[in-house]
């Protein structure tokens, strides 16, 4: 007797779904089937997502200028003839312009590297925005780059490079946030390594 | 240094074994006292104990990778136990490592190794002695990790740091503006790590020489020498000045060539290095000292002793050495004993008595 798998295009459809990023074999499997399902109604499910995804995963790509998620460069924040021009704050990624802008204390522009240099992953300057970050510099007329980097052991080589780097604008401020605790955790929840950084970044509150 | 104290305190009483080395599944109840695991050769006994450190604090003592303790024909091994009141479970595959304490999945290995604390004697521990640098560093690294939180932390940001650059000095050509971008979290880490494993080995020292002078049995002979420790730290006193030294010496081997990878724990009994002067029967109590410090030490700082899991060390002892180790071992720890026969023991043995055969633990008295 022949073992029954899958029809061919339902295996396709794990497949394809499986590649998305938290999807393994058994939720791949599971959205499939609520895909194909049994009647009309699951049917038009799959064509709306299918339709949804056609129509707008390709129009938003990084801001050729900030890396930031746009529709037209110059995105939204490059736009904003509001924001101050002097400060910019150099994240690693897209992703982490989110959570600053939601704490409403920065008031200039944002620079996405793309990562952060980790020879271990195969990743170096050159792979990252760091020359379109330069000419910003120059064309932009910045006064302060802050960077907002990791505080892991690549995060850190990274703001050297950088520093390194910017040092060519003897103008410049290059500043680089503190590593500190994150709120909300008490201190026996932090790792160690983050609690002893905390340690030597401290602030002077009275003497 | 440490935290002192003991979280739920405690001893392990049961462990369970899937897929590890020779065993499919294997259970074992863990007495409080002393216990001895016995049988023939390659039935599984030093597995178990090896099982016991695997869980409990995520390396084999053997194997500096996990890879070889999944079964052949297995996928991964999974590994369980209760120390004290809590539950820990551990799953190691090629693809994934899931770490869970007390029913919650752990994202980091902090809170799980808090959990519990071992010594490891082995029958090759006298390479610690004779053997080169990198034993003595995993010897160090494995108590530090167990008394300061910080010690792991700094060591992996080490490892990493040290991993990266090294890759950075092999291009070609060698581009130093990344290489020395990596300096300051090798040199921040480094410093860390140098200033732990000093402290570390300062507090192990009287600890060493004590132990080495009760189980001393070349007395009478070898003279009333103590056993001495010191750090020797291969970043230098000034590890950023040293750093700076060695480029050309970097550039010509491609390599990191300073820093706490070179580190050292120089052993001397009466100011010689033992492992180059020492009698056969000096290393080996050399390397007993040690061992037994880091349970002095364990206990000291967690006013409890640890367990101690000693595999097949009795068997090549003679009979003065022998007692002279039982005696000197924390009487209140608990131990797991494992050595192919029992005919060396004098005494009937207060715990049980397991036989491995067949890959099946029978019997206990
Ligand atoms: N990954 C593995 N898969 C299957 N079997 C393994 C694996 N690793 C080791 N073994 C086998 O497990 C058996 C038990 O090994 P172990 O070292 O635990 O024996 P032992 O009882 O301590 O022996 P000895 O008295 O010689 O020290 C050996 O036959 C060994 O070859
Ligand atoms: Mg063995
Ligand atoms: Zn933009």
């Amino acid at each position: 007797m022949r073992r029954i798998d899958y029809p061919e295009p339902l295996q396709r459809l794990v497949a394809q779904l499986k590649r998305m990023p938290g999807i393994g074999p058994r939720s791949a499997e599971r959205i499939a089937l609520w895909l194909v399902g049994t009647g009309r109604q699951e049917a038009s499910r799959g064509r709306e997502i299918a339709e949804t995804m056609l129509e707008n995963a390709a129009k938003v790509r990084p801001c050729d200028r900030c890396g930031f998620f746009t529709i037209a460069t110059p995105c939204e924040i490059c736009r904003d003839e509001s924001r101050a021009d002097g400060p910019l704050c150099v994240v690693e990624q897209a992703t982490d312009i989110i959570p600053l802008e939601r704490t409403g204390v920065f008031k200039g522009r944002y620079h996405a590297l793309g990562g952060r240099l980790a020879p271990l992953d195969h990743v170096g300057p050159e792979d990252l925005t760091i020359d379109r970050l330069l000419e910003r510099v120059k064309e932009e007329g910045a006064t302060e780059i802050i960077l907002a980097l990791g505080a892991d052991v690549e995060g850190e080589a990274t703001a050297q490079y950088l520093a390194g780097l910017l040092r060519e604008f003897p103008e410049l401020n290059v500043t680089r946030i503190a590593q500190g605790l994150p709120a909300g955790g008490g201190l026996e929840s932090a790792d160690e390594l983050t609690l002893s950084r905390a340690m030597t970044g401290r602030v002077l509150l009275s003497k | 240094m440490g935290w002192g104290g003991s979280p739920g305190g405690g001893m392990l009483t049961q462990i369970k074994l899937h897929d590890f080395r020779c065993f499919e599944t294997l259970e074992v109840e863990i007495a409080p006292g002393v216990q001895f695991f016995t049988g023939d050769n390659a039935q599984g006994k030093t597995s178990i104990l090896e099982a016991a450190c695997v869980l409990l604090r995520l390396a084999s003592p053997r194997s500096p990778t996990l890879t070889p303790l999944i079964r052949q024909e297995a996928r991964g091994f999974a590994l369980q136990g209760y120390w004290g009141s809590r539950q820990l479970q551990f799953y190691h595959s090629a693809e994934r490592r899931k770490l869970v304490l007390d029913g919650v999945e752990q994202s980091g290995t902090a809170e799980y190794l808090r959990a519990a604390r071992l010594v490891y004697f082995s029958n090759t521990d006298v390479e610690l002695v004779r053997g080169p640098a990198d034993g003595r560093r995993r010897f160090l690294d494995f108590l530090g990790s167990q008394i300061e939180p910080l010690y792991r932390s700094s060591l992996r940001a080490y490892e990493r740091a040290l991993r990266s650059r090294n890759r950075l000095l092999k291009a070609v050509p060698v581009r130093w503006r990344e290489v020395e971008a990596y300096d300051t979290p090798l040199l921040d880490a480094g410093r860390l790590l140098t200033d732990l494993r000093r402290s570390l080995v300062a507090e192990l020292v009287p600890w060493a020489a004590s132990a080495q002078a009760a189980i001393r049995t070349e007395a009478a002979t070898g003279g009333p020498e103590a056993l001495s420790l010191q750090y020797q730290p291969g970043a230098g006193e000034d590890f950023a000045a040293r750093l700076r030294e060695s480029r050309e010496e970097e550039a010509r081997l491609r390599q990191t060539r300073v820093g706490p990878h070179r580190d050292d724990l120089s052993l001397c009994l009466g100011g010689q290095p033992v492992g180059v002067y020492g009698s056969e029967g000096q290393q080996r109590t050399t390397a007993l000292a040690l061992k037994l410090a880091q349970a002095r030490l364990l206990e000291a700082v967690w006013k409890q002793p640890p367990l101690l899991l000693l595999d097949d060390i009795f068997g090549e002892l003679d009979v003065t050495r022998r007692n002279a180790l039982l005696n000197a071992l924390p009487t209140n720890a608990q131990q797991l004993i494992t050595t192919t026969h029992l005919d060396w023991l004098r005494d009937a043995p207060s715990g049980p008595i397991w036989r491995l055969a067949g890959r099946r633990l029978e019997g206990t008295i």
